[in-house]
């Protein structure tokens, strides 16, 4: 790579500090997992999803027009929590935070003309299903799951706590996250299976130390699961990623990466034994923080964002997605996206600031405060893992308590202004004046009937005799253990629904098939 | 209700699932000497109805971070009248604009609470119809 210069035509080394203790690219990778800047830069994407998949599709292409160089899809409420659209209780939610994806159709609509083998796919929908969808559409555009890019998120120790419950035990949870990976590591080697997603848990206010603690806890607890399997640890430690949080502190969101990197090389190397040196270099995505936005003067929050957005930067994030200006009111609008998308190729092209691998390493300041976070996070680990099995703890409601805590901590703490929030608590303006931007945070986005039409057309008009079979058989194969990947699959080619796949999985454990008690399932399974 | 301390339950409705306001809203009652019910997330009108009657609410407190409240709250406002239990009914949450507030005081909810909102304010309401409720 040509060597870099600044304005003035200053000549730049790839990374300073040559002589120090620890280099980029080096083990254990604080300062990045290369010594060179990435070429391309970091991956550009923003929070996508709304209406049906066709609406999304749209949504998808206008984005990747604008230059954004990866897909970030985020589901409806019911999608993400494994519900279908003609879900009696849920009309009026459906499509209007997110893209309702019920079937195989769905899919097949969501990626219609996007390259999958050349764009990376990030999907916030639950793990399995997301996974099976994006192998019908790619198996139906004709592109083999090996040349495919992106990921999934895996939360299964914490997602039933926090935000998108889908009223599964959580050995079953954790099996479905360990199927995924499982089923990666033969068939799809350019995809990350397992993005531990600590960035949803933390908006319930946690801050680095306990958001970074709690990622590691579940690391280390699907890692220990899945070489139990018999699976070697370089198999797939290479496709973990950490999605993280990003909130306002910023030179603790820089050590945090920092730290993050150093913690996960340690663990890989010296706890499970892993020799290939991309399983010790994990790769860090973010978002920036949603909880951090304000309903009130909204135009700030593309402050807030710009300034996240630069610390991860700083930090080393391998992708990012600024949470738009108007995510305090709903999922963003055509020019939240716009400045969202403009807000990163603004940093990288215009701000120089990526030049450099680890501008900030060697700044005392920076150096100290990664190894206190590292200190921290491990002493906060050894606490909670003391209390026990983490399968066991979520049982008794232990990351539930932290989650609320934390809710509650930082609601008050904005309430009396220990916490400054402009527009909030400090520099607050009438409601009569507060109108920039507004107009576009206020619209909002209608449910789609035709969705829920479809879904309820779909069930009325397939083999019906097909899609009882698939159900039987996921409900013997979430008994017998058989990987579910591939039997989620055959389900939504027999056009089997999402929320009917949930609830036999519910059924099949000995749960109710629909939490809210309304429907009836379609096939009768013992538990 | 024999004792004077105003009983507060406490929702999300629909999918719903983003909590911080009400467990915030929860602990700020319980600080102000009211006995709360949190019901979590995922709730029916139905069941925050049947609820609320069984724990002699005073008031009903509807977290708001999802659309869904503009159809929901008001049929949990109308299952309260056909359940013929009288119990005021307040929504709090940043999403909520002043056109969505005079639409829902319109339909029968009794005070609403944007991100502006303050604990006295939020604590001095529900006392208010705390007292009118006892009174009625």
């Amino acid at each position: 790579m040509s060597k870099q210069s600044t304005r003035a035509g200053i000549e730049l080394e790839s990374f300073y500090g040559s002589g120090s203790a620890e280099q980029p690219g080096e083990f254990p990778f604080t300062r990045g997992r290369f010594a060179q800047t990435k070429a391309g830069g970091w991956q550009q994407r923003e929070l996508s999803g709304e209406g049906d998949g066709r609406r999304s599709n749209e949504q998808i292409k206008y984005l990747l027009a604008l230059g954004q160089n990866g897909i970030d899809i985020i589901g409806d409420g019911p999608t993400m929590s494994m519900f279908d659209a003609d879900h009696p209780l849920l009309a009026s939610s459906i499509g209007t935070q997110g893209v309702s994806l019920c079937c195989r159709q769905d899919y097949i609509d969501l990626f219609k003309d996007i390259p999958l083998d050349q764009v990376a796919v990030s999907s916030s929908v639950p793990s399995l299903v997301s996974l099976a969808g994006l192998l019908c559409a790619a198996k139906h555009y004709g592109f083999d799951p090996s040349t495919l890019r992106g990921s999934v998120l895996q939360m299964p120790l914490y997602g039933e706590d926090c935000t998108y419950a889908n009223h599964l035990p959580v050995d079953l949870r954790v099996r479905l996250s360990l199927d995924c990976m499982e089923y990666c590591a033969v068939h799809m080697p350019k995809f990350h299976a397992y993005v531990e997603d600590t960035y949803f848990f933390s908006e319930s206010g946690l801050d680095a130390v306990e958001e970074t603690a709690l990622g590691i806890i579940e690391i280390r607890h699907l890692t220990r699961k899945l070489i139990e399997r018999g699976i070697n640890v370089d198999a797939f430690a290479p496709r973990i990623a950490i999605l993280v949080d990003c909130g306002m502190d910023f030179f603790e969101e820089v050590a945090k990466i920092r730290a993050i990197r150093r913690l996960f090389a340690k663990i890989m190397r010296d706890e499970f034994g892993a020799q290939d040196p991309r399983s010790q270099t994990v790769v860090v995505t973010s978002h920036t923080s949603g909880l951090s936005l304000t309903a009130q003067q909204p135009v700030n929050n593309i402050v807030r964002g710009t300034l996240q957005a630069l610390s991860l930067v700083f930090g080393g994030a391998h992708a990012i997605e600024i949470s738009t200006f108007d995510e305090a009111y709903r999922t963003p609008s055509k020019e939240g996206h716009l400045i969202g998308l403009r807000t990163q190729q603004i940093i990288e092209a215009e701000s120089g600031v990526t030049r450099v691998v680890d501008p900030l390493g060697g700044s005392y300041f920076v150096e100290e405060l990664t190894d206190a976070v590292e200190a921290r996070v491990l002493a906060r680990i050894e606490e909670i893992e003391k209390a026990g099995d983490p399968e066991t703890l979520q049982q008794q409601g232990y990351f539930k308590k932290i989650f609320h805590t934390a809710m509650e901590d930082n609601q008050l703490a904005v309430q009396k202004g220990d916490l400054s929030i402009i527009g909030v608590n400090a520099h607050v303006v009438d409601a009569e004046e507060d109108t920039m931007l507004k107009n576009i945070a206020e619209t909002k986005i209608e449910p789609c009937k035709r969705q829920i039409n479809r879904v309820a057309d779909l069930k009325q008009t397939r083999d019906q005799t097909l899609a009882n079979q698939s159900l039987t058989e996921l409900a013997r194969a979430v008994k017998d253990g058989k990987n579910l990947v591939p039997v989620v699959m055959a389900c939504f080619e027999a056009n089997v629904t999402v929320g009917e796949m949930s609830g036999t999985m519910r059924q099949a454990t000995a749960q109710p098939y629909d939490p809210f008690g309304m429907i009836e399932p379609l096939i009768e399974v013992s538990a | 209700m024999a004792s004077n301390v105003p009983r507060v339950v406490i929702a999300t409705l629909g999918m719903d699932q983003h909590e911080n306001g009400a467990i915030a809203v929860q602990r700020m009652l319980m600080e102000s000497q009211m006995v709360t019910s949190y019901l979590g997330v995922l709730n029916t009108p139905g069941v925050v109805a049947a609820h609320a009657e069984e724990f002699e609410a005073d008031v009903i407190g509807i977290s708001c971070h999802s659309w869904e409240y503009l159809t929901l709250v008001p049929e949990l406002i109308g299952l309260l009248q056909t359940r013929n239990f009288d119990c005021p009914v307040v929504i709090g949450g940043s999403i909520i604009t002043p056109a969505d507030a005079e639409s829902m005081l319109a339909k029968g909810v009794d005070d609403v609470f944007d991100a502006t909102a303050s604990q006295d304010q939020i604590v001095n309401s529900i006392r208010d119809l705390v007292i009118r409720k006892r009174n009625a």
